[in-house]
């Protein structure tokens, strides 16, 4: 349990003159849920792109079990275990559910384009396994009965569903999820949290953004505390809670209710 | 169901010499199915990794202007005591060699354009096919420039010693034109229902997601850059053995527009779309020629143009295909259940 799985390194970002994240250390441990959270601005999902090659940093490094990410391209981040969702809603909308589940599966296919142009008969086991796999990680996140639907069709909470089912089909061993319960009515909310403590249990560690309250405090093994581009505080969730620092800059009154 | 529409369809095409004798139809027919191979070529592209390829006719004529050079031979001065002297190769490797080229201008291109998308592509992709055309018009030594390459040798079949045959008729080179168009049309529907393709896809629904999940976005655009020109370039050869004849003016920009033309009115992202399109647009202004002067043919042609962009903007299989599916999948008007109906 108290293995570094990704350590965040004097993280610093700018854009321009400002900064974004000013030498930030963190680290997630294997099998944990941890959160990252902190006010508008205060460069969570900043702190996201850059472990997922999305954006360069300006100083500090990150690695993740061991291996470097630094200058690594998206999909070189995804070969490595680390796979994230987006913060607004990031689907491929104008695909069927298994279609959008299919193209997040890529990294599971193996065949190779000499092959699929001979249509060779291992091909078509692929495919066939391919969607297999799909319809397991649908059923896992409740949405069998969506596949044959456009993604841009369904409710905005299994929308958001579907974008953990993708990153899933990714066969992340670290899964990034940004504000995933964003949108989501209270009855939604309890019930991806539960699906994420699933998925934590079957072996991905997590590490969330998330403005919710109810979901930080209710999943997280650790929370880390993020204020304007630097790390205010970290710990359980209870210590957060309690923490007088927190409070002031960001919980407010209202976290004594929460 | 769609097995024994597909099958109808090759038997109706191969069928078409036997009971159409007029040449000209038949030459008509030529020119629609390489256009159509271009098209379908193009829609892998812009169908499928959603990048718009304005320069695509530079890989035709690639295909074409090295098709005719490697089969006529050429020889070059290179300096005043050195000429380079190229001998005139057989038809069937000019072609495969004019394939081979417009394939690594399209890597080329791939990878020039691996960091530009949309509107910039579509820059890089004008201005290469204007510097081709350019060479082609300009390097007289090679390509005889507006002189034009000519008494190209067209293609043949022989068992050595005993018979052969030379592609001089249209008959031979409608059968070669529509193998060559079910090949190209067998590998883009193999490739875009594999995972390769819905990683082309997915470049064109949604980038950093399709990156996010592990899809190498520039890895695909080139494979799809590459596979396309090569298309391009086949279709290029066997334009240049048919015709016989190859100038600058197969750069023509209003080629490259034609074959948009085609692939969105046809329906882009959908595999039978280039076909429709390059069909009806192959066949459509040779039609009209018959009963209207000139003038009122292009009216004729863009209004028909105008009508189905307008009404069927995704064009027109996508229409015909949904219009199918509301009429007979689902008879009470409801959804119906989604496993049934794939």
């Amino acid at each position: 349990m108290t293995d570094t799985a990704l350590s965040v390194e004097g993280l610093t970002v700018h854009f321009g003159g400002l900064v974004a994240v000013s030498d930030v250390d963190f680290v997630v441990r294997e099998g944990e849920i941890a959160s990252l959270i902190g006010p508008n601005g205060a460069g969570k999902t900043t702190a996201f792109n850059v472990i997922t090659g999305f954006l360069q940093a300006s100083a500090g490094s990150v690695r993740y079990r061991g291996a470097s990410l630094d200058g690594l391209r998206p999909n070189d981040v995804a070969d490595l275990g680390v796979v994230r969702t987006f913060q607004k809603t990031s689907l491929f909308s104008g695909l069927s559910v298994i279609d959008n589940m299919l193209i997040g599966l890529h990294r599971r296919g193996r065949g190779r384009v000499w092959e699929i142009l001979l249509a060779l008969p291992r091909i078509k086991a692929e495919e066939r396994d391919l969607r297999m796999q799909a319809a397991a990680i649908l059923e896992q996140v409740g949405l069998s009965h969506r596949g044959g639907e456009l993604a841009s069709d369904l409710p905005y909470g299994e929308q958001r569903l579907l974008e953990v089912a993708i990153a899933l089909a990714a066969r992340p061993s670290l899964l990034l999820l940004d504000e995933p319960a964003s949108g989501m009515n209270p009855s939604e909310t309890q019930d991806f949290m539960n699906r994420v403590s699933a998925i934590r249990d079957q072996g991905t560690t997590i590490f969330l953004v998330e403005h919710d309250m109810r979901v930080v405090m209710g999943i997280s093994d650790r929370v880390i505390v993020l204020n304007q581009g630097i790390i205010l505080a970290e710990g359980t969730p209870e210590e957060i809670r309690r923490h007088p620092e927190v409070i002031r800059a960001y919980l407010g009154g209202a976290a004594a209710d929460a | 169901m769609r097995h024994a529409v597909t099958a109808a369809w090759v038997v109706f095409l191969f069928s078409i010499p036997l009971w159409m004798t007029d040449l000209y139809i038949l030459h008509i027919l030529i020119s629609a199915g390489i256009f159509t191979i271009a098209a379908i070529s193009l829609n892998l592209l812009l169908g499928y990794t959603g990048q718009l390829s304005l320069g695509h006719v530079a890989f035709f004529g690639i295909g074409a202007y090295t098709s005719a050079l490697v089969s006529l031979g050429f020889d070059l001065e290179l300096t005043d005591s050195y000429t380079f002297v190229f001998a005139p190769w057989p038809v069937w490797i000019a072609f495969i060699a004019g394939i081979a080229a417009a394939g690594l201008f399209g890597w080329l291109i791939g990878k020039i354009a691996f960091k530009v998308r949309g509107a910039y592509f579509v820059i890089v992709t004008i201005s290469f096919a204007e510097v081709v055309r350019l060479i082609s018009l300009n390097w007289v030594d090679l390509t005889e420039g507006p002189m034009a390459l000519n008494n190209i040798p067209p293609f043949g079949v022989a068992i050595p010693g005993l018979w052969e045959q030379t592609f001089y008729q249209k008959l031979p080179n409608y059968y070669l034109i529509l193998v060559v168009a079910i090949v190209c049309y067998i590998v883009v529907r193999r490739l875009v229902r594999s995972r390769a393709g819905r990683a082309m896809i997915g470049l064109r629904e949604n980038e950093a997601l399709a990156s996010s999940v592990g899809v190498d976005v520039t890895r695909y655009l080139v494979l799809a850059t590459v596979i396309s020109a090569a298309m391009a370039g086949a279709a290029g050869g066997l334009y240049t053995h048919y015709i016989r004849i190859v100038d600058p003016d197969i750069f023509l920009f209003i080629y490259t527009v034609t074959m948009v033309i085609m692939v969105v009115t046809g329906g882009k992202g959908t595999t039978a779309g280039p076909v429709v399109g390059g069909l009806l647009f192959g066949i459509l202004p040779e039609v009209l020629r018959e009963f209207a002067s000139p003038e009122v043919q292009w009216v004729i042609y863009g209004v028909f143009m105008i009508a189905v962009v307008f009404f069927l903007p995704q064009g027109i299989v996508p229409a015909v295909t949904s219009w199918w599916k509301a009429r007979f999948a689902a008879p009470e008007g409801g959804l119906g259940t989604p496993e049934g109906a794939r």
